[in-house]
């Protein structure tokens, strides 16, 4: 083979290795929207969820730097944040019945302080590309925990990204004002 | 490979695994001599070295997007070209013994001498034949293609002609 060729194939093989890990993460993202489709979320809205959230977090893997750090742990963050409402839907209806619906948003917005302090805490971390890996851990884990926040619909949406900001934003501030 | 080249490859490994593909040009640049001269020692045959240090390398960058930061990148790429060194070697000893367990077949046994003393035999027989009557010679080429008439005229037209072979033989070799 000669040297050029050998080049190119190396290129090639690197490429089609990170594309591999891009498809793992997808698969985890699936693996998340398939577990909210089994604690009752509408099929349709899930699929379409989680197909953003497969394409997002494999697009990022794929390409790499911070944001591609950052899909992994926006993916647990995220799925973290998803799962409560989901709980307070499954498990919390059955201990106290239908009244505990009205805890949906509030739980959405812990769902997101905790998220958001995850995700700040974790980019402060890093020793390059903080805002990029803010960003790109932020895009992952939102889309997510919408799987289980939009039970609340779109509040429930808004109560997450807000808690996410308040918990995030100090975190990372701080961070960056001790540098 | 000294110290600083070692540094230099593990933070192309390093940037390679963060997904800095400008990090590529420096790592194969790095690698590649390190592989084929590992693989040159690890195997006798030029052409094998060759190709395990090739299938080395595509795998190395294959896995770089797996690299642990955390691990040495030298000893990592070179695990992995031993691994394929050791691959070849087995590949090349099975392909041998595969050779030596098949059964031999009865052409490959003959040596050319074995060939050379069949045709001296078949010509002396094909003259004594010549020197037979039509009739004998043409009962003992029947017999020799398998076309034997089961009844007894023949059989007794074959011992007369193989009788005649035979004194014609004595004749001219001398023994049966």
């Amino acid at each position: 083979m000669e040297p050029i060729e050998l080049r190119a194939r190396a290129r090639r093989a690197y490429e089609l290795g990170r594309a591999r890990l891009g498809a793992k993460a997808a698969a985890a993202a699936l693996a998340i929207a398939a577990a909210a489709a089994a604690l009752g979320r509408p099929l349709l809205l899930t699929a379409v969820l989680g197909a953003a959230l497969a394409s997002l977090a494999a697009a990022l893997v794929f390409r790499g730097r911070a944001s591609g750090r950052a899909v992994w742990t926006g993916l647990w963050a995220g799925s973290a944040a998803m799962v409560l409402p989901l709980a307070l839907s499954t498990l919390g209806c059955r201990m106290f019945g239908e009244a505990c619906m009205r805890f949906c948003l509030p739980v959405c917005m812990v769902g997101g302080l905790a998220m958001g302090f995850a995700l700040a805490t974790v980019a402060r971390g890093q020793e390059e590309g903080e805002v990029e890996f803010l960003a790109g851990g932020a895009a992952v884990a939102a889309l997510a925990a919408s799987l289980g926040c939009t039970l609340a619909g779109a509040g429930g949406i808004a109560a997450m990204a807000l808690g996410t900001v308040l918990a995030g934003a100090p975190v990372w501030l701080a961070a960056r004002a001790s540098r | 490979m000294d110290q600083g080249a070692r540094a230099a490859l593990q933070r192309g490994m390093c940037r390679l695994a963060d997904g800095d593909r400008g990090a590529f040009p420096e790592v194969f640049a790095a690698l590649w001599p390190v592989l084929r001269s590992f693989a040159a020692r690890a195997l006798p045959a030029f052409a094998e070295a060759e190709d395990a240090a090739q299938s080395a390398l595509l795998k190395i960058f294959a896995r770089s997007a797996e690299f642990d930061r955390r691990r040495e990148a030298l000893p990592w790429a070179l695990g992995i070209a031993a691994y394929e060194c050791r691959t070849l070697r087995k590949a090349r000893a099975r392909r041998r013994e595969d050779v030596s367990g098949e059964p031999p077949e009865a052409a490959d046994v003959r040596t050319p001498e074995d060939a050379a003393i069949e045709r001296d035999l078949q010509a002396a027989a094909a003259e004594v034949l010549g020197g037979l009557r039509a009739l004998d010679a043409e009962t003992l080429l029947a017999a020799a293609r398998g076309e034997r008439d089961p009844s007894a005229t023949f059989r007794k037209r074959l011992e007369r002609a193989l009788t005649r072979f035979r004194e014609q033989w004595r004749a001219r070799h001398g023994a049966d």
